[in-house]
C-alpha cells in the first residue's frame, strides 16, 4: 500500500518497528526493569519506586497470584485502582503471572462493575478500600473469589503510610464501611509473595494481556481483547514516535489521566520503556495539589486531555510555574480546542501534540509528529508499522480529500471483542482492516483530519457516553414516560450530557432524576442538563426520534460548570 | 392509485444462505407476532429502529403499524413457521413522511438478529421501493444512524443518496428518488 505519510516522519522515526524484539509485554517490562534498575520508575505522593523495587514488588505480587491464589494462565483479574503506586505493581504482577488485566473505573456504580465482572469472568480483583463497598454489593453474584484490598498509603514509608491512611479514613472519611469475606490486604500479599517462587510463564504475541472495556451503541460495554503482541506493538510504536525528542533514562512524565484509561496506560508504558520516571497524579481535579506536583517534579513530558489542559491554564499558580524543562505535551481522548492549544503554546512554549486512536487499537494509531511548531487541528499521520485509509460506505478506499470512514491496519489492532463474534465481525474486516466508525479525510501527503463523528456517542472530557445506556437508566425511573439523551457543546468538557424527559409523574424533579442516575451511572455519564417537556418527544412519522430537534428546539443552560469528570 | 392487493398474497423466497421466508403484507392479526418479535430484539436493534432506547412497543404505534392506510402506508412482513404458528423475522414499512408532503414517504426496516446478512433486508427494501412507486410517491427517505454501516451500504446499493442532517447529529437521512411507472404495462405484476 502507498504510504504517503512516511515523508512527514521526523528524522530518527523509523517506518517500521520490530515487534519481534519482545515476545510479550511481560518481557518488555522485565527487560526495562533490569536495564534501568537504579532509576526512579514511578512516583506518587512524594514517594518513589525504582525500576528494581518495582521488579521485586511485582514479582512477589505475581508469585502470590500464582501460588497462593492459584490463578491459572489466562484467568482475568480486575484492577479497580486510581493512579497510586499500587497500580503499576499490581499491573506488572498480573501480567508476569500470565493473567489478563481487566481495568475498571474505580468510580463505577455497582451496576456497571457487575457488568464488567460478569462479562469478563474475572475471578480476582484488586480494589482500593475506598471503593470496596461498591464491590461488596455485587460480588455475591459474580465469579470473583480472590479479593485484594489496598489503602491509599500502602506503598508509602511507615509513618507516612500510617498518617495517610488515617487521614483518608478518619479525617476525610473517604472510605465507606465495607465487609468482604476473605479479602486479603495488599501488603500481606506482597510479604507472603516474597517467600514464594514465581514460575515463569511463557507468553507470546497471541496471548491475551488486557480486556479493555469500551462502550457501544447498545449501551453495553464490550471487552476489547488486547494481546501481548498488540501492547508490545503500540508501546514500541509510541516510543519510536517520541524517541527523537526524548533522552533515555533522563525524562520525567507527569500522568494525571487515570491509568485504567487505555490512552494513559499505553502512553505511560511507552515512556516507561525508555526509562522515564512517571509521576502519578491520583486526583487532578484538586488543582492546587496538582500544581504542587508539577512544581516539585519539573516534568519534561505530560499526557492529558483538552479539559485538563484547559483547567490547568485557568488554575491560580499555573502561570508562575517554571515549566522550562517541558519538551512534550500529548493530548488525546477528545478533540483539542484551538483556543486551548493556542494558550498552552503561549504559556509553556510547547505545542499540544494530538494523537488519535481507539481502545480497539491499543489505542494510538495516528499522531502528529512531536516536532510540530504549532497545533495543527488535524490528528496527524499513521504511526510506524500502521496503515490508515478512508473508506466509502461499501468499504472501498476513497481518493485524497474525500470524506469517509477511517480504517486502520497494524499490529496494534485488537484480536476482537471478548465473546462477541458478531460485534467483532462488524469492525474487523478482510485483510486486517478495522473500521473505526469515525469520519475523516486524508490529504495528498497522508495527513488525517477528523470531520464528523459517526458513532452515536457523547465525549465528556475524553470519556465516551452512549445515549442508549443513559436512556435505559432514565427509563428505569417510574416517573419517566419517555427520555432521550444527546450531547450538547460544553466549553470545558467539550460536550455535556443532556437528557430531554417527558414526565409520567408531574412531581418529578431534576434533582430526583440526577440522584437516580447517580445510583446507576458513573459521574461523567450522569446528565448535566435535564430538560422536561410537556409533550411527546419529536419523532418522524415512522416513529424515529428527531435528535436534531432535541438539540435545537429548546435553549440549554449556558455557562454551567463542567460536567463531572471521570475522577 | 395502485391496484389493491389482498393480504392473502404471499411469496416464498430463498435467501442467500438457503433459508426460506414468506413475504406478505401485514395484517391486523400480526400484532401479537410483531410484539413477540420486538421482545426478542436486542437493545441495539431497537435503538437502530427508533433512534432511542426502547423497552416497550407503544400499543398505539403497534395498532397504526398493522393498519396501514391504503395508498399511503405499506408494511411488509417476512415470516417463518414457528411454535406459535408464525414467527415474524423481519418487517419493513413506509408511511407518508409528513402531512404537508404527499410525494415523500419514510421507511424503516427491522430484522430479527439471526436473519441479518442473508439478503433479507435487500429483498424487503426492494419491494418497498416498488410499492412506493405504485403509490405514486416521488421519493423515499429514511433516518439511519450514521454507524449503522450495513443499512447505509444497502441503501447505497439500491440507489439512495446520503444527506447529513445537521452538525453533531449522529443520524443521517438517506433519500431515493422514485421514477414513476410510465404505464401499467411496466408495473410489476407481483410485489412480494
Amino acid at each position: 500500500m502507498n504510504r504517503p505519510w512516511l515523508s512527514q516522519y521526523p528524522p530518527g522515526v523509523p517506518a517500521e518497528i520490530d515487534i519481534e524484539a519482545c515476545a510479550s509485554l511481560k518481557d518488555l517490562l522485565s527487560t526495562r526493569c533490569t536495564r534501568f534498575a537504579e532509576l526512579p520508575a514511578y512516583s506518587s505522593m512524594g514517594t518513589t519506586l525504582s525500576f528494581r523495587q518495582l521488579d521485586e514488588a511485582s514479582r512477589a505480587f505475581a508469585a502470590w497470584l500464582q501460588k497462593a491464589a492459584r490463578l491459572q494462565h489466562g484467568d482475568r483479574v480486575a484492577l479497580m485502582l486510581p493512579n497510586l503506586l499500587q497500580y503499576p505493581v499490581a499491573l506488572f504482577g498480573i501480567l508476569r503471572a500470565g493473567l489478563v488485566v481487566v481495568n475498571v473505573n474505580p468510580l463505577y456504580t455497582p451496576r456497571e462493575l457487575k457488568h464488567q465482572l460478569d462479562d469478563s469472568g474475572a475471578t480476582a480483583i484488586v480494589v482500593l478500600e475506598n471503593f470496596a463497598h461498591t464491590l461488596e454489593q455485587v460480588i455475591g453474584s459474580t465469579a470473583v473469589r480472590t479479593v485484594i484490598t489496598t489503602q491509599v498509603g500502602d506503598l508509602l514509608p511507615p509513618f507516612k503510610r500510617w498518617l495517610t491512611n488515617a487521614v483518608v479514613k478518619r479525617v476525610k472519611k473517604l472510605v465507606p464501611a465495607w465487609q468482604l469475606d476473605a479479602a486479603v490486604d495488599f501488603r500481606r500479599v506482597l510479604s507472603a509473595g516474597r517467600a514464594l517462587t514465581l514460575d515463569e510463564v511463557a507468553l507470546g504475541h497471541d496471548d491475551l494481556a488486557f480486556l479493555q472495556y469500551t462502550g457501544g451503541t447498545t449501551g453495553v460495554a464490550k471487552g476489547a481483547m488486547l494481546s501481548h503482541g498488540n501492547m508490545v506493538a503500540n508501546v514500541l510504536q509510541v516510543a519510536a514516535w517520541i524517541g527523537p525528542g526524548m533522552q533515555e533514562g533522563a525524562e520525567t512524565l507527569v500522568i494525571p489521566l487515570p491509568l485504567y484509561h487505555v490512552f494513559a496506560l499505553t502512553g505511560a508504558l511507552s515512556f516507561f520503556s525508555t526509562g522515564t520516571q512517571t509521576v502519578l497524579v491520583a486526583n487532578p481535579r484538586d488543582l492546587p495539589a496538582f500544581i504542587q506536583v508539577l512544581k516539585a517534579s519539573r516534568p519534561t513530558a505530560i499526557i492529558g486531555v483538552n479539559t485538563l489542559f484547559r483547567a490547568l491554564l485557568e488554575a491560580p499558580g499555573f502561570a508562575e510555574l517554571d515549566l522550562i524543562g517541558l519538551k512534550l505535551a500529548v493530548a488525546g481522548g477528545m478533540a483539542v480546542q484551538q483556543t486551548v492549544a493556542h494558550r498552552w503554546k503561549q504559556a509553556t512554549g510547547v505545542p499540544l501534540v494530538e494523537g488519535y486512536g481507539l481502545t480497539e487499537s491499543a489505542p494510538v494509531a495516528i499522531a502528529n509528529p512531536i516536532d510540530i511548531a504549532e497545533w495543527s487541528g488535524g490528528i496527524g499521520v499513521p504511526l510506524p508499522s500502521t496503515e490508515a485509509a478512508i473508506l466509502d460506505v461499501e468499504g472501498q478506499p476513497l481518493p485524497p480529500g474525500h470524506v469517509g470512514e477511517i480504517a486502520l491496519r497494524g499490529p496494534q489492532v485488537m484480536k476482537g471483542y471478548w465473546n462477541r463474534p458478531e460485534d467483532t465481525a462488524q469492525v474487523l474486516r478482510a485483510g486486517g482492516w478495522m473500521r473505526t466508525g469515525d469520519m475523516g479525510t486524508m490529504d495528498e501527503r497522508g495527513s488525517f483530519r477528523l470531520t464528523d463523528r459517526k458513532k452515536d456517542m457523547i465525549v465528556v472530557s475524553g470519556f465516551k457516553v452512549f445515549p442508549n445506556e443513559v436512556e435505559d437508566v432514565l427509563a428505569l425511573h417510574p416517573g419517566v414516560l419517555e427520555a432521550a439523551v444527546i450531547g450538547v457543546p460544553n466549553e470545558r468538557a467539550g460536550e455535556a450530557v443532556k437528557a430531554v424527559v417527558v414526565r409520567k409523574d408531574p412531581a418529578l424533579t431534576e434533582a430526583d432524576l440526577v440522584a437516580h442516575c447517580r445510583l446507576h451511572l458513573t459521574g461523567y455519564k450522569v446528565p448535566h442538563i435535564v430538560e422536561f417537556r410537556g409533550e411527546p418527544l419529536p419523532k418522524s412519522n415512522i416513529g424515529k426520534i428527531l435528535r436534531r430537534e432535541l438539540r435545537h428546539a429548546a435553549p440549554t443552560q449556558t455557562g454551567s460548570p463542567a460536567p463531572a469528570g471521570p475522577g | 392509485m395502485a391496484k389493491e392487493r389482498g393480504p392473502e398474497l404471499s411469496h416464498r423466497i430463498v435467501l442467500r444462505d438457503g433459508r426460506e421466508v414468506n413475504l406478505r403484507a401485514i395484517t391486523e392479526a400480526d400484532a401479537p407476532a410483531i410484539q413477540r418479535a420486538f421482545d426478542l430484539l436486542s437493545a441495539e436493534s431497537r435503538y437502530n429502529r427508533f433512534l432511542q432506547h426502547k423497552k416497550h412497543l407503544d400499543p398505539a404505534a403497534l395498532a397504526r403499524g398493522v393498519h396501514p392506510r391504503p395508498g399511503q402506508d405499506f408494511a411488509l412482513v417476512a415470516t417463518v413457521p414457528g411454535p406459535a404458528g408464525t414467527d415474524i423475522v423481519g418487517a419493513a414499512q413506509y408511511v407518508r413522511a409528513s402531512t404537508a408532503d404527499d410525494a415523500t414517504c419514510e421507511f424503516a426496516i427491522t430484522l430479527a438478529e439471526e436473519w441479518r446478512g442473508c439478503g433479507l433486508a435487500r429483498e424487503l427494501l426492494t419491494r418497498l421501493l416498488k410499492k412506493a412507486r405504485c403509490d405514486h410517491y416521488a421519493a423515499m427517505v429514511g433516518l439511519v444512524l450514521a454507524d449503522n454501516t450495513p443499512m447505509l451500504a444497502l441503501a447505497h446499493k439500491l440507489g439512495f443518496s446520503v444527506e447529513p442532517l445537521s452538525e453533531g447529529d449522529t443520524a443521517v437521512q438517506v433519500r431515493c428518488q422514485l421514477e414513476p411507472w410510465q404505464d401499467s404495462a411496466t408495473e410489476p405484476g407481483r410485489l412480494w
